[in-house]
């Protein structure tokens, strides 16, 4: 299938204002290399957030910009268009390449009525009379849920969405060959988004119109469209089937655009990808996503990342990304790990009877960055899980992976390297913490038995641990004795001692459960937002499934040592497959409505 | 636009009122010269003194002289003229028309010239051609009324001799035609006129440029862009139709800076209208005359302003349907 539309390595750059810098060094880098085909009668999504550079490319798409500022490649049917003048522009624009624009509430001029300005490139391009113009206006106006009143009436008059369905009757007016529609249904409310869409689909099919969407909601767009490319700061950072997309990103930024939007079955709380955009005068070396990556590794800071096939996806679709490491990495990896306890040897007992298999052939990965809870009652074997993850116990059978390094294959002194960046937070802070150090040696001791640091370095560290779980770091509080804290400080003081090491992943068991229930609350966001901040990798396990849902990414639910189910948090709740699950759902407390 | 109406009618009454009120407050009133005995004019007799007091009314109380006042307002009766012993009214009458000509016509060239001036330079903004006349227009605004005036006057009156120097019309001519009236008419007209022109056309282009430089940044401006029409229409049909807007509204609370631009163009060219009135009127404290003036040139601009409402009404459906 030959390419409708092929834009190649498409550069926006606009010169810096102000007269003292140089234009080269302060430009404003829009858009940095772009590349993609919209083939004949499809729709394609750009997808990116706000100052991504999906908006420059519209527009680039039609010469609106100045055309110093546009360098690389836009071929209309082999035929290329950068570098037209306006005359050449004015027979693209509209009568082949449309553009339905974001801010439908000022895309009218307020003078003149609406029906005009729907008419007015039919008669412009299309040389139409007055009254055939206005009945082809009527007629595509009707088919977006406008009425002649509508049409009749000033821009003023009209809603936020009725603009919108009005700039795409205008936009489709002269049957392009290329729609480009930017976030053509902000101004809609919910029901009203995918019918509009699905409409506009339909309109464009029927036309032979090619769609592309720009959008800043990737769920959204991809269900709606066929293919679907991600933009960061100018940058194409991820392309492929829509579908697959969904299903498993692979650039470590789509997978933190999906957590970041809302749908109908999150049920956590929403964070956002840590950090912000960059300046796009002033990109960051290397690799641009860097500096909010949680992965990222000295080679993401200087050299930049190309486009190439992704290695992670088993499906025949085509999948680019541009990564050093081949995409989303996976923090920890256990797999087919097993660990059974013997009973303590009473006579006359058969051998089947002799252990209890505590854990029983599980499959697990914690994502970088990614929150997963482990959810199971009381002996379904989820502690054990535990502590052989953080190495307190040897597995019978299977492996640990940790940042792809097997950790019973190492050395011992390779291991404990790597269990430092591996910091486990007990259930029992009363339990786990000796109740007559100090709260500064408690939370000290770490880097005493790892040996880093002066005891300055170990002192401010200490603070700075402290402060991050919002305790005081002054002498007095750093003085007092374990046992004079409440049950909520001293879980934070534990959480502050798991700190210290800067951790790459944190393994809670139970952090909370010993607390009461607005402490719980308190402990549990605290948690999360020290991940999100850090960009670590966080392993609850909980009985607690109302809980850990406010937080999870993904949830694996554990029965008698196996993991029964495991999925998306929001799927696991909304969508229980397993009978066990559904049993500990309905077994959670719930208020009656 | 009824409620619209009602408020010009208010401050019609306020303009009314103020007239009133305001060469009553001023220290000495018209006949202080004629009734103070340290005064040259000073009237000896008692008699005519009462007399000359009870004609103008100022013996009696304020309100009753301010209904008497309000009635002659509106019944067209202004009173007379101290210094020419003639109604107020008439003189208004044979000012008027003369500074109505002055004014319009160079309002409207005014106008017409900032508009295609101001359409061109905000349509190629930072160009040569707009920084040029960007700085032209701000130069001749802000040179002074009599300078200009003097110089065209040395230039094409003294000089050139192309045109008269003083005057709304040649001194007792007569003419056989209303063509040759209305020559001889325009050839007074033209040097005031120019005068007034180049004075109020800078705020006019800068006015309708800026305008131009907004509605070209607007959103709208772009989808008429991507929808692919010509420059000029782009021009034209959007950009200065909706420039228009604010340049209507300007024009009209222009008006009266331009009839006080009037008043020194007319004395400097010894021109027969209102400013040559007023000018006159001041020194010889005719305050009837300089009343009635005030009044009629208030009432010009209201009228003006509410011409402004009603045009903008038509050009911008935004105010029509509130």
């Amino acid at each position: 299938m030959s390419a409708l539309l092929s834009v190649r390595d498409l550069h926006v750059h606009f010169p810096a204002v102000g007269e003292h810098q140089t234009p080269a060094a302060a430009a404003t880098r829009a858009v940095d290399g772009i590349s993609f085909d919209l083939r004949a009668g499809e729709t394609l999504a750009i997808v990116g957030e706000t100052g991504s550079g999906k908006t420059t490319i519209g527009r680039a798409l039609l010469g609106l910009h100045p055309p110093a500022s546009v360098q690389g490649s836009i071929r209309l049917q082999g035929e290329e268009l950068v570098g037209l003048d306006e005359t050449g522009w004015r027979a693209v624009r509209w009568q082949r390449i449309a553009m339905a624009v974001q801010s439908a509430g000022t895309a009218f001029d307020p003078v003149y009525r609406i029906a005009a300005q729907i008419a007015e490139p039919l008669r412009v391009h299309l040389h139409l009379s007055a009254r055939e113009a206005d009945a082809r206006a009527m007629a595509l106006a009707r088919r977006l849920g406008l009425t002649s009143r509508h049409l009749r009436a000033y821009p003023h008059q009209l809603s936020g969405g009725e603009k919108q369905r009005a700039m795409l009757a205008m936009a489709l007016s002269c049957e392009p060959e290329v729609l480009i529609a930017d976030e053509p249904t902000s101004g809609q409310d919910v029901l009203s988004r995918a019918q509009l869409v699905a409409l506009l689909q339909a309109i464009c099919c029927e036309q032979g119109t090619s769609l592309l969407l720009i959008s800043h909601d990737l769920a959204a767009v991809a269900q709606l469209t066929e293919r679907v490319v991600v933009l960061y700061a100018g940058k194409l950072i991820e392309t492929g089937d829509a579908a697959e997309i969904l299903a498993s990103p692979r650039h470590p930024y789509t997978w933190g655009l999906l957590n970041a939007y809302p749908t109908m079955t999150t049920a956590r709380d929403l964070r956002a990808i840590r950090g912000s955009l960059p300046d796009p005068s002033n990109p960051p070396m290397g690799c641009r996503f860097h500096p909010r990556c949680t992965q990222a590794v000295a080679r993401c800071r200087v050299e930049e990342p190309l486009l190439a096939r992704s290695t992670g996806v088993a499906s025949g679709g085509e999948r680019l990304i541009a990564c050093h490491l081949g995409g989303l990495q996976a923090l920890l990896e256990a797999t087919a790990l097993r660990k059974a306890f013997r009973a303590n040897g009473q006579i006359g007992r058969r051998p089947a009877d002799d252990g209890v298999e505590a854990v029983r052939d599980v499959d697990l990965v914690v994502w970088e960055g990614e929150v997963v809870a482990v959810v199971g009652e009381t002996g379904s074997g989820k502690t054990t899980l535990g502590r052989l993850l953080v190495g307190q116990l040897v597995p019978d059978a299977g492996q640990v992976r940790f940042e792809a390094q097997d950790l019973f294959g190492l050395s011992t002194a390779a291991r404990k390297r790597c269990y430092r960046r591996i910091q486990f937070i007990a259930q029992d802070p009363f339990d786990a913490i000796s109740p007559r150090l100090s709260v500064g040696k408690v939370v000290r001791e770490p880097l005493e038995v790892q040996g880093i640091g002066t005891d300055d370095e170990r002192q401010a560290r200490a603070r700075e641990a402290l402060d991050a779980v919002s305790l005081p770091t002054d002498e007095g509080f750093l003085g007092r004795r374990a046992h004079t804290l409440s049950g909520g400080q001293l879980q934070r003081v534990a959480i502050a001692r798991a700190l210290v090491l800067d951790p790459k992943l944190l393994v809670a068991d139970e952090p909370v459960s010993m607390l009461d229930a607005s402490e719980q609350a308190r402990v549990i966001n605290l948690l999360k937002d020290i991940q999100s901040a850090r960009g670590m990798g966080l392993l609850i396990i909980s009985h607690d499934l109302a809980l850990v849902r406010k937080i999870a990414d993904r949830i694996l639910v554990m029965q008698q040592g196996r993991i029964v189910e495991a999925g998306p948090a929001g799927r696991v709740i909304s969508a229980p497959q397993h009978a066990y699950t559904r049993a500990l759902l309905g077994a959670a407390p719930a208020f009656d409505w | 636009m009824v409620r619209r109406l009602i408020g010009y009618l208010l401050t019609l009454w306020i303009v009314l009122t103020a007239n009133f009120l305001l060469p009553r407050w001023l220290p000495g009133d018209p006949l202080s010269a004629l009734l103070d005995p340290t005064s040259a004019s000073y009237v000896y007799d008692a008699e005519v003194r009462a007399a000359l007091a009870a004609y103008y009314g100022l013996d009696r109380p304020l309100l009753a002289q301010y209904g008497h006042y309000l009635s002659g307002a509106l019944t067209g009766d202004l009173g007379r003229s101290i210094r020419l012993n003639r109604p107020v009214s008439g003189l208004i009458g044979a000012h008027l028309p003369w500074t109505l000509l002055l004014t319009l016509t160079a309002l409207s060239l005014a106008a017409v010239l900032g508009l295609l001036g101001g359409a061109l330079a905000g349509w190629r903004r930072g160009s040569s051609a707009d920084k040029v006349l960007v700085t032209l227009s701000v130069v001749i605004s802000n040179a002074p009324v009599y300078f200009v005036g003097t110089l065209l006057l040395i230039v094409f009156g003294a000089r050139l001799r192309w045109l008269p120097l003083a005057g709304g019309r040649t001194p007792f001519a007569t003419y056989p035609s209303l063509l040759d009236a209305a020559r001889d008419i325009g050839r007074h007209l033209v040097l005031p006129a120019l005068t007034l022109t180049l004075a109020t056309m800078g705020s006019q282009f800068l006015l309708v440029r800026n305008s131009m430089v907004t509605v070209l940044g607007e959103d709208f401006m772009l989808v008429a862009r991507a929808k692919g029409l010509s420059s000029g229409r782009l021009k034209w049909v959007h950009a200065l139709r909706n420039a228009l807007l604010p340049f209507v509204a300007h024009l009209a609370a222009h008006a009266g800076l331009v009839i006080t631009g009037a008043v020194f163009i007319e004395t400097l060219f010894n021109y027969p209208g209102m400013g040559r009135l007023i000018f006159e009127a001041v020194g010889a404290r005719d305050y009837p005359v300089l009343q009635g003036a005030f009044l009629a040139v208030s009432t010009v601009v209201l009228g003006a302003n509410l011409l402004a409402d009603w045009v903008n009404q038509r050009l911008d459906p935004r105010l029509r349907h509130v």
